[in-house]
C-alpha cells in the first residue's frame, strides 16, 4: 500500500492479506469510530439549537455537511439504516426553508437514532 | 500484472475502506490521495490505470479535478470513476455529463466495489 499510513494501518493491512475483509473493516471501525462520534454530536447539538430556534446558517450548513459524510460512510460499514437517517437529515437540514417546531423534533430523533446504531455496531 | 487505482477522497474513513477493499479482494496496487491537488500529483507520477474519484472535496472538488486531469496530456486518457453520496437525479446527470466513465455512489459495498469498477472499464 502506497498511502502515507500511521501504525494502526500496518496492522488492517495484515489481516487483509490473510482475506478477512470484514475483519479488517472491523478495526477501521474503531479507527474512526471518535470522528463518526463527533460528526453525530454535531447533528445532535444542532438539531438541538434548532429546537431552541438558535441554529445559525452556518451551524446549519456543517450539520447537512456531517450528515452528508455519514450518509457516504455508514452504509460502507453496514449500518444502511444509518445512511439512510443521515441522508433524511440530510435533505431537512439542506432545505432553503427555515426549520419549523416539527422539522427540529424530526431532527433530534434522527441524530438520536444515529448516536443508538453507532454505539450498537458490534 | 496488477491493475493500480488511485483514490482520491478527503474522507480518512471512505478512502482506508475503499483501498482495503481493492487491495484485499481484487488484489490491485492502490494509491490515495486526500485532496484534488494532491491527486493530480499522484496521478502524473504513478501513472495509475484508473482513478476513483470523490466529488466533495474542500478546495479542488471532484469535477474541478477531473477537469485537471483531462487537460493535462500526461493524465488526459487514465479512466476517472466518479464516487458521491448525491443521490438526486438531477446531481447524478450532471456528473454523467462531465465526461467520467461512470459514477458511483457511496455507501459502497466493499466486498463488490472491486468488482463494479472492473465491470465498467471492462477489466477481466
Amino acid at each position: 500500500m502506497e498511502h502515507e499510513q500511521k501504525p494502526q494501518e500496518h496492522a488492517d493491512t495484515k489481516i487483509a492479506a490473510s482475506g478477512d475483509l470484514s475483519a479488517a473493516i472491523d478495526l477501521l471501525w474503531i479507527r474512526f469510530l471518535p470522528e463518526i462520534r463527533k460528526r453525530v454530536d454535531l447533528l445532535k447539538t444542532a438539531a438541538a439549537a434548532c429546537a431552541a430556534n438558535a441554529l445559525s446558517a452556518d451551524e446549519r450548513g456543517e450539520a447537512a455537511a456531517a450528515a452528508h459524510k455519514l450518509a457516504g460512510s455508514l452504509g460502507t460499514f453496514n449500518l444502511t439504516h444509518g445512511t439512510e437517517l443521515a441522508r433524511e437529515y440530510e435533505v431537512l437540514a439542506s432545505r432553503d426553508e427555515t426549520l419549523n417546531a416539527k422539522a427540529a423534533k424530526r431532527l433530534a430523533t434522527i441524530a438520536s437514532e444515529l448516536g443508538i446504531l453507532v454505539e450498537g455496531r458490534k | 500484472m496488477a491493475r493500480k487505482v488511485l483514490i482520491i477522497d478527503d474522507e480518512d474513513d471512505i478512502r482506508e475502506v475503499a483501498a482495503l477493499s481493492l487491495e484485499s479482494v481484487a488484489g490491485w496496487e492502490v494509491v490515495t490521495a486526500s485532496s484534488g491537488a494532491q491527486g493530480l500529483a499522484r496521478a502524473q507520477e504513478h501513472k495509475p490505470d484508473a482513478i476513483l474519484l470523490d466529488v466533495m472535496m474542500p478546495g479542488m472538488d471532484g469535477p474541478s479535478t477531473f477537469r485537471e486531469l483531462r487537460n493535462n496530456p500526461l493524465t488526459a486518457k487514465i479512466p476517472v470513476l466518479l464516487l458521491t453520496a448525491k443521490v438526486q437525479n438531477s446531481d447524478q446527470r450532471r456528473f454523467a455529463d462531465l465526461g467520467v466513465e461512470a459514477v458511483l455512489f457511496k455507501p459502497f459495498d466493499p466486498l463488490t466495489l472491486s468488482a463494479q469498477i472492473a465491470s465498467v472499464l471492462g477489466w477481466s
